[in-house]
């Protein structure tokens, strides 16, 4: 049986490169989009159904010192899955490696799991009514590679391996990189179940523009214990009852302000 | 580094940087522009290493630093001159290594002197130096005389006391932007950390005084004994994979390949070459003749030196003067292989106006770059322009074999992934069937000028030609035909009977393609990997490592061994491959002391001496052994104002900018006019002109366009906000782009002045799939006057809201 990988996100040692972002569409064989530079040097504003994995760039100046802080996003891989629970088509699953994958034969392009996950991860084609985020490079780990965004990693900053290597590893680099950097925290490990991308971050996570306590919303549990056992004929209220929480979500401040998708492909000025 | 260390090389290499326990990074945006040099970085900080990191923009380089210091553009060598007094005024050299492996103790010519801005020698006239006072009091067999103590008046140590006695921690303050006590910090991190590691590139060498900047370095590593030790020396980041390789086969153009001097035109004859540029030259220069002319090369015909081109040294222009002569019809033809002048070109409207001018132009690429259609530039009229030009499609790097050559000198060998597409062909081949085209025509020549082309000995098949070529540059023994095994074999083989195209890469083919080992082990654990491929010369990785041990050939630092003495065996042996006159030399003859073996003293040069060893002591004209390299403006380093400057140099206002420095731009603009610095750059995502990478939708989607970054005061000043479209102007033209406004980049006091530093990426042009203006538009076209590199990094500009 496979067991539970994580991948360890250590920001300290991420450079911005954005190697990871390029590595992903190239084993997934994902096109390219039109972007524009929207802050600092980052030029992918958010996920998108050809965008599973990118880095946010975040300028920090106080007291004359500078900061610039990297933080690479893409699914998280939770162990407890608010968009799993969301799916009308039973489409989304764990693997036994803590993967989160979307099988995409059963997926009906609904946009629930969107609507759910906290950080806004999966992403829907409407054309094909077909909803696709980061698998975790499963058909890679499966086969004794480690995924791809890790393979390119120069810095260091992206290291996978078994669950708990990696936790010990995290918590005793959180020893070291407090001293200099009080704020630093680890990020995931609590989260949602615990996630598969485990973060070492040096600062709130405010400050990298993800919310700091993600949480399922309070209609997913109605929607899969009560709505779901009754099958499609309520739907439509289910589908009100995702929409109340993503609204609920909002207010509490767990979404970003995100453009519109159509501003992240405007062609460059 | 040649002028300091002897070799003109990075001393030692990537992998190696984990070994560091401080790291200089200034003129490098290492973490952008050679990302892999964060793993190993990264390997020293987790063991507590500190660095720091001095530039003009806070870069994805700084963002991982320990110390950042802004910097005006081109002042490095006003804060480096304070670092350099601050480590002689506190003693904090390392005296072992300063009295025996530096030229410190050595007296200097008596005539040498230093005032108001210049060194003796300068002739006003050709702006150059007789180096004739640059030298040292010599005895009676022409040796350097000593000095009983680096208290001396006339020794070398005394006379770099006086020198720096200007450069305080405030003069350099007032000057560079940076706060004195910040450089405090950064001299006292540096010399506290040992061993100490300086990293550089472009950033450092894209400057009229780019070779001094790095003297500068040289001088403070050979003061701290930060050469030749796991961790310590100083790193020459090379911009390119292979840009080492195209050094090492002569991209200059006073160089022949393995940096053997180019003869010029007063050297008639192959003994003329030899008196002039000593024993170390001649015997490279007859391996390579044979290697080129073959059998016909031979010791009655001067081994064919006669077929050598000589150089004019009155009229060698580099890449950025030749436009200027092909409009002056100097030129009538180019070939133009993986470079793309029309973008990379400062001032870049000359690039234009050259190539219009000639008969034919043409571009081997992989993509049509803007050099390959400089006739359908916007503004650009082609029934103006008569030239043909002729796009040749090149394979790509996976489509072809052959060697590339990093910037640890190592010779790393690879096998074509893929056939090339269509009809596109690797240069190799497109550069032998047009070889092979030319003899053909000229078969029947019997003119002597045409027998440098009828006597080459040029024979490569078309199975595995870049091995043949890579054997061929490894070296044959002419009596035997079989492939020279090792350097030592090269060195003791009687001068004509050898041959080698690169006499550094002798070896790499001698036992089998070494270039093409990929053993992954490191027994040492000091990151050596001496089993992966071939690192010139002769599998050393740390070069000058002689210098890791004591008098007795023991190892200074135990935990860190490179190479030691062996007294049971009789040999230097080591971890590293030895860097010895000779392994079974021990520490007690004087070649088994010698840690700077390719400097006519044997020494690390603190002061760029003008030198030769071995000249007889009667003044008749045997050839000598070697000459030191030089720099051509000044033994000292010295800050100079940038040719376009904000301001005059404090130091000595009559002579502000290098009095040497080759300034081919005609319009040179007033801070009246154009207040800000410019300062330009490549960014992580692009690749130089962008050639290639603006033609990758995967690389144009994490950056997609040219931009101009500022400082937040200068968008409020000038109502700027991010993301708005401005015009960025020099007296020699101008472009528009979009802002953004950041942090990253702070007001500077400048001589209790406000001085906005502005920085502007310069990979885009107008053709591929990213197209964008070049900020070489308005960049000066003004050449280090020893290494031709022209000042990219410094320029003054206005800016307004478009």
């Amino acid at each position: 049986m496979t067991t539970p990988k994580t991948v360890f996100v250590d920001t300290l040692l991420c450079t911005g490169c954005k190697a990871c972002s390029v590595a992903c569409k190239s084993w997934n064989e994902l096109p390219a989009e039109e972007t524009k530079i929207i802050t600092s040097y980052q030029s992918q504003a958010d996920y998108t159904y050809d965008t599973w994995t990118y880095v946010s760039m975040h300028e920090k100046y106080e007291d004359g010192k500078m900061e610039w802080l990297m933080f690479k996003h893409q699914c998280y891989h939770c162990e407890d899955p608010a968009c799993m629970k969301a799916c009308p088509s039973e489409a989304i699953y764990k693997t036994d490696s803590g993967y989160t994958i979307i099988d995409q034969e059963k997926c009906i392009g609904c946009g629930y799991c969107t609507a759910s996950c906290p950080w806004g991860v999966p992403k829907t084609n409407t054309e094909i009514n077909k909803t696709f985020k980061c698998t975790g490079c499963i058909d890679r780990v499966e086969n004794g590679l480690k995924p791809a965004c890790v393979a390119i990693c120069q810095s260091g900053a992206l290291k996978f391996g078994e669950r708990d290597e990696m936790h010990s590893l995290a918590k005793a680099r959180l020893t070291e990189v407090k001293k200099e950097y009080p704020k630093a925290q680890l990020y995931g490990d609590n989260l949602m179940g615990g996630t598969t991308y485990l973060y070492l971050l040096l600062d709130e996570p405010q400050v990298y523009g993800i919310p700091a306590k993600p949480a399922t919303s309070w209609s997913l549990p109605l929607w899969k214990n009560v709505v779901h056992p009754l099958g499609g004929i309520a739907i439509g209220g289910a589908a009100l009852a995702v929409t109340a929480g993503v609204v609920a979500n909002l207010f509490r401040g767990n979404y970003r302000s995100k453009s519109k998708d159509s501003d992240n492909i405007a062609p460059p000025q | 580094m040649s002028p300091s260390f002897g070799r003109g090389a990075m001393t030692n290499s990537w992998q190696d940087l984990k070994n560091s326990k401080v790291f200089l990074i200034a003129g490098s945006n290492c973490a952008e522009n050679h990302p892999i040099s964060m793993k190993w970085i990264n390997r020293a900080k987790e063991q507590g290493a500190k660095m720091i990191v001095v530039d003009p923009r806070f870069t994805r380089t700084a963002a991982k630093a320990d110390i950042f210091a802004q910097i005006r553009p081109g002042t490095d060598i006003a804060y480096l001159g304070s670092i350099i007094k601050y480590i002689l005024d506190n003693k904090l050299y390392d005296e072992d290594f300063v009295l025996n492996h530096t030229n410190a103790l050595l007296k200097i010519n008596k005539n040498f002197k230093f005032e108001d801005g210049l060194f003796v020698g300068f002739d006003e006239s050709n702006k150059k130096y007789s180096t004739e006072d640059w030298s040292y009091q010599l005895d009676a067999e022409n040796k350097p005389v000593k000095a009983a103590s680096l208290n001396d008046p006339d020794s070398v140590f005394t006379k770099l006391t006086e020198h720096y006695s200007r450069y305080t921690f405030e003069t350099a303050s007032n000057i560079s932007g940076i706060p004195a006590d910040k450089i405090k910090e950064i001299a006292e991190v540096f010399v506290n950390n040992r061993p100490g590691n300086i990293l550089y590139a472009l950033g450092m060498t894209h400057h009229t005084t780019g070779v001094q900047g790095i003297r500068a370095y040289a001088v403070i590593q050979l003061l701290l004994g930060n050469v030749g030790k796991a961790g310590a020396g100083i790193q020459a980041l090379r911009g390119e994979p292979n840009v080492q390789g195209s050094t090492d086969m002569a991209n200059l153009n006073g160089n022949l390949p393995g940096y053997i001097p180019y003869p010029t035109n007063a050297e008639k004859t192959l003994t003329d070459f030899a008196i002039k540029n000593g024993a170390v030259q001649h015997k490279p220069m007859v391996a390579i003749l044979k290697a080129w002319f073959g059998k016909n090369a031979t010791a009655e015909n001067d081994y064919g030196y006669g077929w050598l081109p000589k150089n004019n040294p009155a009229n060698m222009p580099t890449q950025t003067e030749f436009f200027n002569h092909m409009y002056k019809g100097q030129f009538k033809m180019l070939f133009n292989f993986g470079t793309n002048p029309s973008v990379s070109t400062p001032d870049r409207k000359m690039v234009v106006r050259g190539l219009s001018k000639i008969d034919m132009l043409v571009v081997s690429d992989i993509f049509e770059i803007e050099t390959a259609q400089f006739w359908r530039e916007p503004g650009v009229n082609p029934a103006e322009i008569q030239t043909e030009v002729i796009f040749l499609p090149a394979a790509f790097v996976y489509e072809k074999a052959g060697s590339m050559t990093t910037s640890s000198r190592l010779i790393q060998w690879k096998e074509a992934a893929i056939e090339p597409l269509n009809q596109s062909m690797p240069d190799l081949e497109m550069l032998d069937f047009i070889f092979k085209k030319i003899r053909d025509i000229y078969k029947n020549s019997t003119d002597p000028k045409d027998e440098p082309i009828l006597k080459a000995n040029w024979n490569y098949g078309h199975k595995e030609p870049a091995l043949e070529v890579l054997q061929e540059l490894n070296g044959y023994d002419e009596n035997t035909g079989k492939l020279v095994a090792s350097i030592g074999d090269y060195l003791n083989a009687p001068i004509g009977t050898v041959s080698t195209g690169n006499w550094l890469y002798t070896g790499v083919t001698g036992n089998g393609n070494l270039a093409d080992r990929r053993d992954n082990s490191d027994p040492s654990g000091l990151g050596l990997f001496r089993g992966y491929a071939y690192a010139w010369p002769g599998n050393i990785r740390v070069l000058y490592n002689r210098l890791s041990c004591d008098a007795q050939g023991k190892p200074l630092d135990e935990a860190k061994k490179l190479i030691w003495w062996d007294s049971a065996k009789g040999i230097w042996d080591g971890n590293d491959g030895t860097d010895v006159i000779d392994k079974t030399k021990g520490p007690d003859t004087p070649e088994g002391k010698i840690g700077f073996r390719m400097t006519p003293e044997g020494l690390g040069r603190i002061f760029a001496a003008k030198y030769t060893s071995g000249l007889p002591a009667d003044g008749s004209t045997a050839i000598p052994t070697r000459n030191a390299a030089l720099c051509v403006d000044g033994p000292f380093p010295e800050f100079y104002e940038p040719i376009e400057s904000p301001t005059t140099n404090i130091l000595h206002p009559d002579v502000s900018h290098n009095p040497c420095a080759k300034i081919v731009s005609t319009e040179i603009g007033s801070v009246k006019d154009y207040p800000y610095v410019l300062t330009t750059y490549a960014i992580l995502e692009h690749f130089c002109s962008g050639g290639i990478t603006r033609n990758i939708p995967w690389l144009n989607e994490i950056m997609p366009e040219v931009f101009v970054e500022i400082s937040k005061n200068l968008g409020k000043k000038l109502g700027i906000k991010d993301g708005d479209k401005v015009e960025l102007s020099s007296l020699r033209g101008k472009l528009e782009v979009r802002a953004l406004v950041t942090d990253r980049i702070q007001t500077l006091k400048i001589h209790d002045k406000d001085q906005e530093t502005i920085g502007m990426p310069w990979s885009w042009g107008f053709a591929g799939l990213s197209p964008g203006p070049s900020v070489n538009n308005v960049t000066m076209a003004a050449l280090d006057p020893g290494a031709g590199t022209p000042e990219y990094k410094c320029c003054l500009v206005n800016l307004r809201r478009a």
